[in-house]
């Protein structure tokens, strides 16, 4: 347990040996040490990364894709994710492609592989942000928005 | 919490130029874009309305029931549901009303119809996309056979009925069956029909098919007839 909880420091940035003893003896008390989950976000068109750390238990967060999907979490944090469908797996737009964690990720199903079939950019490890579900507690995910994804809206429309 | 715009979304502007009551509880908008321009689509595209609710918004998509080629307005079908917000929303709008727009999108179009015999399946507003589709595949491959099995709780549910009737008596490679039935056996006819006339009927496994719909019984289509050796790119379907 004492393990655990130093790596879980460690992983969060919580350095120092004080800290660490605090957060021990919080554990002692039984103080809830909530499990964190964490989501990092990196944008092709250069925006600033963002990092978001959550409790999976505590989804759904916002009110579109799936419960504790990318999506949900991204949202229900403030960090938009296109989902013109309004995430029910019925377009392309949420597309993330997942550079840590995907065997953390629930697995897909086979209407999400149909539509990633057509989504523009597609590699190995593409989901789709509404459909991919972070339940593990000690998940540490990173997925990369593509340029495509945030430009897909400005390309079409109007002639 | 309010999730940060994205950096380069886009939205249109479209002002609401004809209201049509397909049925109490059906509706069609007609709209334009402000900007004067058309609105480039393919077949079977939808459109994410921006849907104002309390203090925040929402995105939600109406698939594009009018053709691509139409100069005019361009027309999104809807029927009212249970707790539905946003389209409560969009119920309250008259002529003259605005709303902001992103799209097209969807990936579930024809832009031109494949070399084979096609099949269409859609039930009550889920006809919208698939009106266009149909038209498009009539249009692109004239001498396919494409028949579209339409079910609807009752029959002035099933839309556009006029206008299928008279593709019907001017496109001969055209049939079209409109089966009523109650809302919660749609699916279980729509899959005996697809059963009887793609599967057991004969060995043709070359066709293409088309679904449309809302909830779990348009998988259950797509698994019968990729279980029955249809390829699995030939069989397009749209969930909601």
């Amino acid at each position: 347990m004492m393990a655990k909880i130093r790596r879980r420091c460690k992983r969060r940035g919580f350095e120092g040996r004080r800290l660490f003893r605090g957060v021990v003896a919080a554990h002692n008390l039984n103080y809830d040490l909530t499990p964190m989950a964490k989501l990092r976000i990196q944008f092709e068109n250069g925006d600033p990364e963002k990092v978001i750390e959550f409790d999976p238990a505590k989804a759904p967060f916002h009110h579109d894709g799936e419960p504790g999907s990318i999506l949900d979490v991204m949202l229900g944090h403030g960090i938009h994710l296109e989902h013109a469908c309004g995430g029910n797996c019925a377009c392309t737009t949420c597309h993330v492609i997942v550079k840590q964690g995907f065997d953390k990720l629930g697995e897909s199903s086979e209407q999400e592989e149909d539509l990633l079939d057509r989504a523009p950019g597609l590699t190995p490890t593409s989901r789709l942000g509404c459909q991919a579900i972070i339940k593990d507690p000690d998940a540490e995910i990173v997925v990369v928005i593509p340029r495509y994804t945030i430009n897909q809206v400005s390309e079409a429309g109007e002639e | 919490m309010t999730a940060d715009a994205p950096s380069k979304r886009s939205t249109l502007n479209a002002r609401i130029e004809k209201i049509f009551d397909h049925t109490s509880d059906t509706r069609s908008l007609f709209l334009s874009l402000t900007s004067g321009k058309h609105l480039r689509f393919a077949p079977g595209q939808f459109i994410s309305i921006t849907i104002p609710l309390g203090d925040e918004t929402r995105s939600r998509p109406y698939s594009i029931a009018s053709d691509p080629e139409d100069r005019g307005p361009f027309e999104i079908c809807f029927n009212r549901v249970d707790g539905g917000r946003g389209v409560q929303w969009l119920f309250d709008r008259g002529v003259g009303d605005t709303l902001d727009f992103s799209g097209p999108f969807g990936s579930f179009t024809i832009e031109r119809a494949p070399d084979a015999e096609l099949g269409f399946i859609a039930e009550s507003t889920a006809i919208a996309p698939i009106r266009p589709m149909l038209k498009r595949a009539l249009a692109s491959s004239p001498a396919s056979k494409i028949h579209l099995i339409y079910a609807a709780s009752d029959r002035d549910h099933i839309l556009y009925a006029d206008e299928l009737d008279a593709l019907v008596r001017t496109a001969p490679n055209f049939s079209y069956e409109p089966v009523i039935v109650p809302a919660d056996q749609i699916y279980d006819r729509l899959f005996e029909m697809a059963q009887s006339r793609w599967i057991t009927a004969d060995a043709d496994r070359t066709r293409h098919f088309y679904i449309c719909g809302v909830g779990k019984g348009v998988i259950r289509l797509r698994d019968l007839l990729r279980g029955a050796g249809y390829e699995r790119r030939a069989v397009h379907y749209e969930q909601w």
